[in-house]
């Protein structure tokens, strides 16, 4: 009993609260602050990947006010409000639930990380008519027709298809021949699943490659040996890995340095950014990874360098990953958004992202600052990444590469 | 007025729960009053299982599952409403409880909730391999209320609220029936709980049914409500955890268990994660977890429980007759008929006291055990025995310890199937019948390690093997009440199981055998145990029911009392029938001396 009594009080208070704020609503005119949220999975399993969203986001909101914070409404400073969504689909919901019920000022939000997770929160926040920015790629996030939500990333299919065509350009130019055969080994969550359908049904045939090795395990992985005996033995011409857990991989490249296929003597791609983590290099040497390369939807390139920079320096991060980047694009993208709407308002701010037409994207690869009917950034590209000397570099596309790839020669 | 008692608190909380829900316009605490009562229904449900019949279920995230995907796939493929898959949710959860059940159950103990475990996981596994790692309700904009998608979060509260109204109403049925007087024997002893009648299996079977239903039910609530389903979030081991961790917390076995479960865990979790999460990420489950600990350390079987007690207790306290008195039965011990019959060898009992006299032995045979042998492994324990039972006699079995006489018993009420041999009852071979069945069939039997079932009032107890030959609950709690009284424990009829003396115990077991109107009674050393004074109480209780017409066979070792008892003894060694006869003659006979004392004092008895 007590607690609904508390539950009841605390409603109360909420109310009132939300009543006095009634006033700053009014005087829209010129705000003196305007919150914008960032709702992850600050503890669980995906704390670590959150932790780097929210150093992008902390950077964005600094830089942002620092440059004047938002020139239509008289300069009104941005201030991020942090929400934890923690590690279920029903914590996300709820914790997306106490967002637009308690934060009820907010104008827009990033989030959710994990795609399953972004869909529970979009759910809500579609309802309460709040607009959300996502990493996330999962194709069903934008295909369920909402208006609020806009994915910043290329999506999961899209990525594939994106990506794999390069690849195939880079194998052919570096080492003169086209690559028949190639392997997969992943684990069964959802963005590899989606990932390798795409790949098997459509991309395969169409590139003319023969799969010989199709291996799945749940996370986490225990012994990586049966997995790279059955590679070892294939002698596949390109090897797609796709782990999402950061032991996962650990084990993977590890055995595979093991068995003498380290090192690009099979040349090994993957497609998520967890196999170019900095955690991966706690416990593998650098030149175990040398030449593993990933097709991921954003990372650090030409351009970023003072970001990369001031990344390093606040949080003593060695590079900046997608969680950085696209995080630190979204808090400049919804300043442009308030900067179009011109009031302090979610309704405005989404609209203001719907007919946004904001040139050539600076903080994600490809494409512009733009949204098609669905919500999904019209060009939205891939970058390719390359672990070389201990660090994954970004190498394509050519225009905001930073270094140039090399194709692993087979031993 | 009982009834209306029990039904007055549910109708209450709903009446609270009802109108803070009506006035709480927060969309974010409307949703912890929804999911308040989700967890309190799902807790319901294992409960209905595992709180009733104590086969503790890891797996209830499957029937979970099971309906949250119903609702699901049923949207998309084929644009149903939840109004109609809740119920084809609830119908599934039943099935798939029934089919779990039926491999499941004849494991026991650790190895049932090992096996429990594994359905969730594996459908798990089948739901991701089916591509449905991320499926979302879709929304229904032109139909938001035939799809049960509501604008006012309140509506979502009071459907959940009528489900765990629904619910309780059914669990309390159960609990007042001869449904969960089953499943509570069951929890008690299965064996002793077969012996009295009960089809442990169908009860069992039964239960689980009611719990997948309740469970698949909930679990399609459960996604309108998040709208979005993922199989760890559907199948994962929190989901099963969820149930325990609310019913353990909140009372294991009663309806209130769950639902004060839930009311303080889920808020409790839901704040110390909106408090803490941003700022300690992390801390909220420490928290959390180690204010589980401490409750399941101070209040191990739940909250509902110890507050009982406490308030019991104190009305104990409080009551004018100190509660020592009361359990001694306001006998003093030690009378001179406790004497008499404490050292029954200096005395010979008076001979009207002898069992045999006032009481008509029929010379028809009501059971007759012919040639019955049971071994396990290389061990004789049962070997050629064969012995005829008069109707309306007291026959005594002894023996030295390891005898084989708990084995015979056991293969005469169908625990155990001879090797060889046939039971006779009434002319008819008994060979192969199931405990249960030999119980309608007019053998009762009690334990040699009593089991009684400790928070249950001694006229509950006693009920428990009424429902044999009742009709009806209440031709049952008839029954039970002659029982309680003919053993001469209607004083106490209100007591709890747990606070009887051993006498006390003995009595209301033989009472518990009693009202399933046995012919034929298996006492398995009813006397072991009991202090001087009451050996003789007890047995005058036994003299009774044998001059009702009630055939009894006792086990004993006690030799001084059974002579006072019975007609005739039959006497086993090894697995043999040694002697079979008159009380007289049997305690001469040197080989019955032998076996019991050893060679040196049979040539004793012979000087």
């Amino acid at each position: 009993m007590t607690t609904k009594l508390d539950l009841t009080r605390r409603a109360l208070i909420g109310s009132t609260a939300a009543a006095i704020a009634m006033p700053s609503i009014a005087r829209a005119q010129n705000p003196a602050e305007v919150k914008v949220g960032l709702i992850v999975p600050m503890s669980g399993l995906y704390a670590r990947p959150s932790s780097v969203m929210r150093m992008g986001a902390e950077i964005g909101i600094d830089d942002i006010n620092a440059a004047g914070g938002i020139k239509s409404l008289g300069g009104a400073k941005l201030k991020l409000v942090l929400i934890d969504c923690g590690d279920t689909v029903e914590k996300a919901k709820n914790a997306a639930q106490r967002m637009v019920a308690q934060e009820t000022d907010l104008v827009a939000a990033t989030g959710a990380y994990l795609s399953s997770f972004t869909l529970a929160v979009t759910e809500v926040t579609e309802r309460a008519k709040l607009p959300v920015l996502t990493l996330s790629y999962s194709d069903l996030i934008t295909d369920r027709g909402y208006k609020y939500i806009f994915q910043t990333a290329a999506t999961a299919s899209s990525q594939s298809e994106q990506g794999l065509p390069e690849l195939m350009k880079l194998a052919e130019s570096a080492s003169g021949k086209k690559p028949k055969t190639v392997a997969i080994v992943m684990d069964n969550t959802a963005t590899s699943v989606a990932t390798a359908k795409a790949l098997k049904e459509k991309l395969f045939p169409q590139l003319g490659l023969q799969l010989v090795v199709d291996e799945v395990w749940t996370p986490p992985l225990s012994d990586a040996t049966p997995l790279i005996q059955k590679v070892r033995a294939a002698r596949p011409d390109l090897l797609f890995a796709m782990p999402n857990a950061v032991s996962d991989a650990k084990l993977l490249v590890e055995k595979m340095n093991e068995f003498g296929l380290g090192q690009g003597r099979i040349p090994t791609i993957s497609f998520s950014i967890t196999i170019a983590e900095p955690d991966v290099l706690q416990s593998v040497k650098p030149e175990v990874l040398q030449g593993v390369m990933t097709v991921v939807a954003n990372w650090g390139f030409k351009g970023h360098e003072t970001l990369i920079a001031e990344v390093k320096k606040r949080y003593n991060e060695p590079w900046a990953t997608q969680n950085v980047i696209s995080t630190y694009g979204d808090m400049w993208l919804m300043a442009a958004a308030l900067e179009k709407a011109g009031k302090a308002d979610k309704d405005a701010v989404a609209e203001a992202l719907r007919t946004m037409d904001g040139g050539p994207a600076k903080f994600y690869p490809g494409g512009q600052l733009k949204f098609d009917d669905k919500g999904r950034r019209v060009g939205a590209g891939v970058t390719i990444v390359q672990w070389q000397n201990g660090t994954p570099v970004t190498v394509f596309p050519k225009e905001i590469a930073v270094a140039e790839p090399f194709w692993p020669k087979r031993g | 007025m009982t009834a209306l008692k029990k039904t007055l608190p549910i109708v209450l909380f709903a009446l609270a729960y009802a109108v803070i829900a009506m006035l709480v316009t927060n969309s974010y605490y409307q949703l912890m009053l929804t999911l308040v009562l989700v967890w309190a229904i799902f807790g319901l449900s294992w409960n209905v299982l595992s709180g009733y019949t104590g086969l503790v279920s890891f797996g209830h995230a499957a029937f979970f599952g099971i309906g949250a995907y119903t609702t699901v796939l049923g949207q998309i493929h084929f644009g149903l409403t939840p109004w109609i898959t809740i119920p084809i949710a609830a119908v599934l959860g039943g099935i798939a409880g029934l089919m779990v059940g039926f491999p499941t159950f004849r494991l026991r103990g650790h190895y049932f909730a090992l096996a429990m475990l594994a359905y969730p996981l594996a459908l798990l596994y089948v739901f991701e391999w089916l591509g449905y790692q991320e499926l979302t309700i879709p929304m229904r904009r032109d139909a938001p209320l035939a799809f049960m998608q509501f604008e006012d979060p309140r509506a979502y509260t009071m459907i959940a609220l009528a489900m765990l109204i629904g619910t309780v109403l059914i669990t309390r049925m159960i609990e007042q029936s001869r449904f969960g007087r089953a499943l509570l024997a069951i929890k008690q002893n299965e064996a002793a709980a077969e012996a009295a009648g009960i089809d442990t299996l169908r009860w069992k079977l039964r239960a689980i049914t009611v719990s997948g239903a309740i469970a698949g039910m909930v679990g399609a609530f459960y996604t309108v409500v998040l709208l979005v389903v993922t199989p760890p979030s559907v199948f994962g081991m929190l989901v099963s955890a969820q149930a325990l961790t609310v019913t353990m917390f909140g009372g294991i076995g009663t309806v209130w268990g769950p639902v004060i479960g839930a009311v303080i865990l889920i808020p409790i979790s839901e704040i110390l994660h909106a408090e803490l999460g941003a700022k300690i990420p992390g801390i909220q489950g420490v928290i959390f977890g180690l204010a589980i600990v401490a409750v399941i350390l101070l209040a191990p079987e739940g909250l509902y429980w110890r507050l009982r007690d406490a308030w019991r207790g104190r009305k104990r306290d409080s009551s004018p007759v100190p509660p020592a008195d009361v359990l001694a039965d306001g006998e003093p011990r030690g009378t001179q008929d406790g004497f008499a019959s404490s050292e029954p060898g200096l005395r010979p009992a008076p001979q009207d006291e002898r069992a045999g006299s006032g009481r008509d032995v029929s010379r028809e045979t009501i059971l007759s055990v012919q040639g019955i042998s049971k071994t396990f492994g290389g061990l004789k324990a049962v070997q050629n025995v064969s012995f005829d039972v008069k109707k309306g006699e007291i026959l005594g079995i002894i023996g030295p310890n390891g005898a084989g006489k708990t084995t015979l018993f056991n293969l005469l009420n169908g625990f155990l199937a001879p090797d060889e041999g046939k039971v006779m009852l009434d002319g008819r071979d008994m060979i192969g019948k199931r405990p249960h069945a030999l119980c309608a069939a007019g053998v009762g039997r009690t334990f040699q390690v009593m089991r009684p079932f400790l928070r249950m009032s001694v006229e509950e107890n006693v009920l428990t093997g009424a429902f044999v030959h009742a009709a009806t609950d209440a031709e049952a709690l008839r029954r039970a009440k002659e029982a309680v009284a003919t053993v001469g424990l209607a004083d106490v009829a209100d007591r709890l199981g747990g606070e009887l003396t051993t006498k006390q115990l003995r009595l209301m077991e033989l009472a518990r055998a009693l009202a399933g109107q046995p012919r034929i009674l298996l006492l398995d050393e009813t006397l072991a145990g009991l202090g001087h004074g009451e050996v003789g109480d007890v047995l005058a209780v036994i003299r009774k029911l044998a001059a009702t017409g009630i055939t009894i066979m006792i086990i004993e070792h006690t030799m001084g009392a059974m002579v006072q008892l019975v007609d005739r003894f039959v006497v086993l060694d090894h697995g043999m029938v040694l002697v079979e006869g008159e009380p007289h003659s049997v305690t001469k006979d040197p080989r019955v001396i032998e076996a019991y004392l050893g060679k040196k004092w049979s040539t004793h008895a012979d000087a």
